[in-house]
């Protein structure tokens, strides 16, 4: 193959004279580790609601988690994101709608992108928190109750600690995934770390560099994350416990 | 103290509960036993509200279980249950364990509900084992300190669903033996259980339910010596074979 | 409120099956490729020879650790070239084609975990029980312990279905145009994008719900 190697390129002042492509490439890590870890919360404080709603005694709220989830699992990233970013601002009322275009383009971007991922992970994060709550045994519930806890205090005290405590490593999943998903904001411009290998694929004649760059930048990403989680899991493992399954 | 009226219960169409009719008074310690799918589990988890029904009520000191404007949580302060699996919870250390419901539903301050459970632990004879966690005890030590952990509420009367049926066997005489000596005290008491010998020693009456009906409500004497039904008589004998 | 005017499509309907084509053409070859490849990959991880196994492992986790868009540039950089190189030009539609090759190689990573799992949730005795019968270790795993395995992990298969064909849609960052390509497309063109895209979401919905009930029922009969 007659190609020329050539890895200095990322030294080298880029085209646009803003910074090396290094530079570029680190601006694109900066916005995808923002991006998700930012989705992330929205995705846990959200998803931990739907997911408990989802287990209470009230039918319609049932209902209406089961709704969420549905609607969130059963439409593809892409098309959710190109809905908030282009359909949602025409629906809202007229002030909060050209508020949101006046926005600089990359705030649109990025809460666009935000606002999808959040919701998108919490629909899992739901399914994950519901089945936790469900593994655990009926009588820890009663267990609350009989001791005249109110059922939201069952639910802090005893239900949700072990939940979450046992789905520590299917939201480790979802947290992997969020800074996956987090390349589909490619399509609306979004300068997340994807972005940046096509920018570089643009502007340099290296594509393969860029993209084997890129590429172990993701999988530098995914082995933090995962010791991160591993480190979790020690924290929170109940001694006596068998593993939390 | 317990007053159970003509209730009924069913799971759909199944009838688990038949016009269940019976009392418990102050002071008294209450059997109930019965080949199992009986309801007797059922029955007395409907006493502090955990199970809901469909007819009749039960009055505990009283406050009507079954009048939908009661508060069932601050009744459950009040009535003690423990469980047939113990059911401590798992990510709180022993301490925490008797101290939560003291101070998150009773009000009390840390160093009353520490104080209070610590002296229970010890009464139960575990005081050592106060800062671990329930995973790393036997099954006979949870259930003491699950006992401890009821009485931490300071109950009004104690409710025992077969409390030793999940425990090896050398382990149910330290849990009967704190049961027992809780009885000794005057506590109220109602026990679904398959220890006879406990009943023998400690109970003032004994229950005998079949496929959802209370069909032997006497004095101990009485049901040992002439049990009246043919059930509870087949139920004696192959119970006290062992 | 915006002015809803869906009158775009019903005249784009052929467009937009032709789309749609595009997306089942996608999802279907990833499908029976992926399977395939992720059943070797399973067996792969799970046999002897701990040099394959060690390659499959890396495979597998090459791939699920990076972001299918990656996936997908990657092969439209890499396919041309190499059909270059073998063929001397690039055969037909490139990005068809490069979408093909990336999806059917990223899917099989996410089979073979779903099938390695069900392997292994098949009773270790049946392994014994092939090999003491005089079945050689591949017959057994053909002929008992795979049967077993997809039956068992059959929700989780058509579950990662209806995920890859949502995943599909984002061929769009090739410019190929699947469904939700085409729907974009027209609603540009006609400057009825809201309508649009709210038409596509609503499409791809029905169908994947409805699959996912077919799964659902699936997986009570299975249990029973």
């Amino acid at each position: 193959m007659a190609y020329n190697w050539n890895w200095e390129i990322f030294l080298q002042p880029s085209a646009t004279g803003e910074g090396t492509y290094l530079s570029w490439l680190l601006e694109g890590l900066k916005w995808t580790v923002t991006l998700s870890l930012s989705a992330w919360v929205i995705a846990l404080i959200i998803g931990s609601i739907i997911g408990v709603l989802r287990t209470v005694p009230n039918r319609w709220l049932g209902l209406l988690a089961a709704t969420y989830v549905e609607v969130f699992r059963n439409i593809p990233l892409l098309v959710q994101l190109f809905i908030w970013y282009f359909v949602l601002p025409e629906l809202l009322p007229r002030g909060m709608g050209d508020g949101f275009k006046q926005m600089n383009p990359l705030a649109q971007q990025f809460v666009s992108a935000l606002v999808c991922l959040g919701f998108f992970t919490a629909a899992r994060v739901a399914e994950q928190v519901r089945s936790g709550i469900n593994s655990l045994p009926r009588g820890q519930k009663n267990a609350g109750l009989a001791m005249g806890f109110t059922l939201p205090q069952v639910y802090r005290h005893v239900l949700l600690p072990m939940a979450y405590r046992i789905i520590v490593p299917p939201l480790t999943s979802e947290f992997l995934n969020i800074f996956k998903n987090s390349a589909v904001a490619t399509t609306i411009g979004l300068i997340e770390l994807s972005r940046q290998a096509q920018q570089l694929v643009d502007f340099t004649a290296q594509p393969y560099e860029a993209f084997i760059a890129v590429t172990l930048l993701y999988l530098l990403i995914n082995v933090a994350l995962m010791f991160l989680m591993r480190q979790v899991e020690q924290k929170v493992r109940v001694p006596g416990f068998i593993g939390g399954k | 103290m317990i007053d159970i009226r003509n209730v009924s219960k069913w799971y759909g169409q199944f009838q688990v509960l038949a016009e269940c009719t019976t009392s418990v008074r102050e002071g008294e310690v209450v059997v109930v036993c019965g080949p199992s799918g009986s309801g007797k589990s059922t029955l007395i988890k409907c006493v502090n509200g955990l199970e809901p029904f469909q007819q009749g009520d039960i009055i505990v000191k009283g406050t009507s279980i079954g009048d939908p404007k009661t508060n069932l949580s601050r009744l459950r302060a009040h009535v003690g249950m423990v469980f047939q699996n113990f059911e401590l919870f798992p990510h709180m250390r022993i301490t925490e364990n008797l101290t939560i419901g003291q101070i998150k539903v009773l009000n009390r301050s840390k160093d009353e509900a520490l104080e209070k459970g610590l002296g229970l632990l010890d009464r139960v004879g575990l005081k050592a084992q106060a800062n671990k966690f329930p995973g790393e005890l036997s099954g006979g030590q949870q259930q003491r300190v699950a006992i401890a952990r009821a009485l931490a509420m300071d109950p009004i009367c104690m409710l025992f669903d077969e409390p030793t049926s999940a425990l090896d066997p050398e382990m149910i005489n330290e849990v009967l033996d704190v049961m027992v000596e809780l009885a000794k005290e005057g506590m109220t008491m109602m026990c679904v259980t398959h220890e006879m010998g406990f009943a023998r020693k400690v109970a003032n009456r004994v229950i005998f339910m079949d496929q959802g009906r209370i069909v032997e409500d006497a004095k101990k004497e009485d049901f040992f010596g002439t049990p009246r039904s043919e059930r509870a008589q087949q139920f004696l004998s192959k119970i006290l074979q062992h | 409120m915006h002015d809803f005017d869906w009158t775009s499509i019903p005249g784009a309907i052929p467009l937009l099956a032709k789309g749609m084509l595009v997306t089942l053409e996608v999802t279907l070859t990833a499908i029976a490729v992926g399977v395939v490849w992720g059943t070797l990959l399973a067996v792969a991880r799970l046999g002897r020879n701990r040099v394959l196994s060690w390659l499959a492992t890396v495979y597998v986790n090459l791939f699920r650790s990076v972001p299918l868009v990656m996936v997908i540039l990657w092969f439209y950089l890499i396919v041309p070239q190499a059909l270059k190189a073998i063929f001397g030009e690039s055969i037909g539609d490139i990005r068809l084609t490069s979408a093909l090759v990336a999806f059917a190689l990223f899917e099989a990573a996410y089979y073979s975990e779903i099938i390695r799992a069900g392997i292994q949730s098949v009773a270790k005795g049946q392994m014994a029980a092939g090999l003491a019968l005089g079945l050689t270790p591949g017959q057994t795993m053909r002929m008992i312990i795979l049967p077993q395995a997809f039956r068992n992990m059959l929700p989780l298969l058509l579950t990662q279905a209806i995920i890859l064909f949502q995943d599909t849609s984002l061929v769009y960052v090739i410019g190929l145009s699947d469904f939700f390509g085409t729907s974009y497309k027209v609603g540009d063109r006609d400057g009825r994008l809201v309508e649009l895209l709210l038409f596509a979401g609503a499409v791809y919905f029905v169908i994947c719900f409805s699959v996912s009930r077919v799964v659902k029922h699936l997986q009570a009969r299975f249990s029973s």
